[in-house]
């Protein structure tokens, strides 16, 4: 087991700058996520951290040590990839063993690294298959074994159930999860599901163009994202934006007018700087903290577009003014498409950005 | 044939027409006339004669032993040696990648008379470069022309550097399917580079080499321009004669169709029968 610590990490493909700076600490046996949309850097990291890819600037050190200039076999790492990276023309038991059997491990401890790996995966069954004979779930666990052979001090995942069903996804998840406590070992997932994200990690690290927005656990992120971008991407269905206007600051609050909503009124309490009367603002509002007419301190009236029915609730697509809202609601109290109702926003559930994304607490 | 399917076919009559005038009954014809004593006038049906002949004739067996000969020995040197260019191509190393790729490739749309006659030239007992370069380095003249070995040799060297590049770019798109992840999945288990070509790309480029392999074989069994053009119909005295040549010879220089449509049947069986081995032996494991 051991840390991994990413110290101003940069990474450029010629003179495009793709990382700028990750300073990200992951503790002895954590399971960090690194989540974020496409073209964010999260697997270039991942693979920095590999030493598939060169750093160009930084420190990476894993169980305290530089390696930086470490070959990626010596650092002590395994990597489950998305495509799952089997040996084709191998089976699933050569697979396993093909590493130690190249570096002339002794057979008996291949055979017995080789066989924990089976029986933690439940694939004692599989050995004899060759890749192409397995289902996609069959060849994540092989990946996985292959890694788990190795006996790395550090996993890494590079988006490892991408290619699954949703049913799969689900059930690798709880697998993934259940790996990690009986392994104990520090393991590294990159994913732009953030509901994996939210799942398996002790710790996220989001991610938007080369840059770490933030990293925390993942139920601080979802109530106290450190930006729009950050309110935006961990949630699903995600935050509302709601656009308003500062019109008054008084005793620690601002009150802002909802823009859209004929002129709606909340005051939010603030404990740090206030922001200017007349500042644009954007009002962030999850999809579950809409309530019901005079529970909150501001009522607006919609208009459902769509109801989603899930069962046990509901999420109606709502029109108000000329923005978009997704209410989620009880099943018990669902509507249909068409109806027009009113909902309410407490002002301690409502989180406000500046006109850059930045919260403003 | 259902009815929606008519236009297809009434569109594909003239070619299928073609194709049986031009194709299949060439094919079924000199099956017939391998059974016939074509000598004589008219044609006699002589189920024995051309067969019969076949397996006791010296010319017949001195041209399989060539080109077995150089199936044997050659094939293997070039597709080896396809391997390797083809890896070289794709090695991120290696700068102006294009116009590698063209030379390789160039020898194939060389005209055959042009290429011969070069090779002629280069390998020309008095005014050759290949003779003057084993002088410069203290090594004796070789008569390429006049003996059986360097002849054979000749014509080996001429198949290979003519097919080689060829089939390095078929391989080369094999290489390319290969995906880069399971090199890096190696590269993490701490194998060599040389163990990941020797564990990983040569059982991966397998179905592309058998492909090639079997290519090389069809073609060699046809082998008939290099020994026709560069060691003068087959010289010397027949050292350098192979199937394909030997038939043209049968067939019209003496007009024997008979025997060479014998001799047509025996290579295309040949060439079946070491395709079946092959691909059997390098068949994938159930």
């Amino acid at each position: 087991m051991a840390a991994v610590t990413l110290t101003n990490v940069v990474k450029r493909f010629g003179s495009f700058e793709v990382v700028h700076g990750a300073d990200i600490d992951i503790a002895d046996g954590e399971f960090v996520v690194f989540v974020g949309p496409s073209g964010c850097g999260k697997s270039t990291l991942l693979r920095m951290i590999a030493g598939l890819e060169d750093i160009s600037g930084g420190k990476i050190a894993i169980g305290g040590k530089v390696v930086n200039d470490v070959e990626p076999a010596d650092r002590g790492i395994a990597m489950v990839f998305q495509s799952y990276a089997l040996y084709p023309h191998m089976t699933v038991e050569q697979n396993l063993s093909f590493g130690l059997r190249m570096n002339g491990n002794p057979k008996a401890d291949t055979e017995r690294r080789v066989k924990r790996a089976a029986e933690i995966l439940c694939i004692d069954e599989l050995m004899q298959r060759r890749p192409k004979q397995l289902s996609g779930g069959q060849r994540q666990r092989v990946a996985i074994g292959r890694a788990i052979v190795r006996e790395p001090q550090v996993f890494l995942f590079d988006e490892p159930l991408s290619n699954l069903d949703a049913e799969l996804r689900v059930q690798m998840r709880v697998e993934i999860s259940r790996l990690h406590k009986e392994l104990g070992v520090t393991m590294v997932y990159v994913t732009h599901d953030q509901t994996e994200a939210m799942t398996l990690a002790d710790r996220i690290v989001v991610l938007k163009g080369g840059n770490v927005e933030q990293i925390g656990a993942p139920l601080d992120l979802y109530d106290d994202p450190a930006n729009r971008f950050v309110a935006g991407f961990i949630g699903s269905p995600k935050m509302n934006f709601i656009t308003a206007k500062v019109v008054e600051t008084s005793n620690s609050a601002a009150t802002v007018e909802l823009i859209n909503h004929g002129g709606a009124r909340l005051r939010k309490p603030l404990c740090k700087a206030l922001p200017a009367v007349g500042a644009e603002v954007v009002l962030g509002v999850r999809p579950e903290h809409f309530f019901e007419v005079g529970e909150g301190d501001c009522d607006i009236p919609v208009k459902a577009d769509v109801a989603e029915h899930l069962g046990s609730v509901s999420y109606v697509y709502a029109n108000a003014g000329a923005e978009e809202l997704i209410v989620e609601r009880e099943a018990a109290r669902q509507r249909a498409s068409g109806d027009h109702f009113t909902v309410s926003i407490k002002a301690e559930r409502a989180l406000l950005f500046d006109k850059t994304g930045a919260r403003i607490r | 044939m259902r009815y929606r399917n008519a236009t297809a076919y009434r569109f594909l009559t003239p070619y299928l027409l073609i194709f049986a005038v031009f194709w299949i009954w060439p094919i079924i014809s000199s099956f017939l006339i391998s059974f016939q004593a074509t000598r004589t006038v008219p044609w006699r049906f002589a189920p024995t004669f051309n067969w019969g002949r076949l397996i006791g004739d010296s010319a017949f067996f001195n041209a399989l032993k060539n080109t077995l000969l150089i199936l044997v020995i050659q094939v293997p040197v070039m597709i080896s040696l396809a391997i390797v260019m083809a890896v070289l191509l794709n090695s991120p190393l290696l700068k102006a990648r294009g116009l590698y790729r063209f030379a390789f490739f160039a020898p194939v749309v060389v005209g055959e008379v042009a290429y011969s006659a070069v090779f002629r030239l280069m390998f020309s007992l008095d005014f050759g470069i290949v003779n003057k370069l084993l002088n410069s380095v203290g090594l004796p003249k070789v008569d390429w022309f006049s003996n059986v070995t360097p002849a054979m040799a000749l014509i080996m060297i001429a198949v290979t550097w003519r097919w080689a590049g060829y089939n390095a770019i078929i391989i080369l798109a094999g290489l390319q399917s290969i995906p880069e992840d399971v090199y890096e999945a190696a590269t993490l288990d701490r194998v060599s580079k040389v163990k990941q070509f020797f564990h990983i790309t040569l059982p991966l480029l397998k179905p592309v080499i058998v492909f090639c392999a079997v290519l090389s074989i069809i073609g060699t069994m046809q082998l008939f321009t290099e020994p026709f053009l560069i060691t003068e119909r087959g010289g010397p005295g027949g050292g350098t004669e192979t199937l394909g040549l030997l038939l043209y010879r049968q067939g019209f220089r003496s007009l024997n169709f008979g025997y060479a449509s014998a001799i047509a049947y025996t290579m295309a069986g040949l060439a079946i029968a070491i395709t079946l081995v092959q691909l059997w032996l390098t068949r994938e494991p159930k």
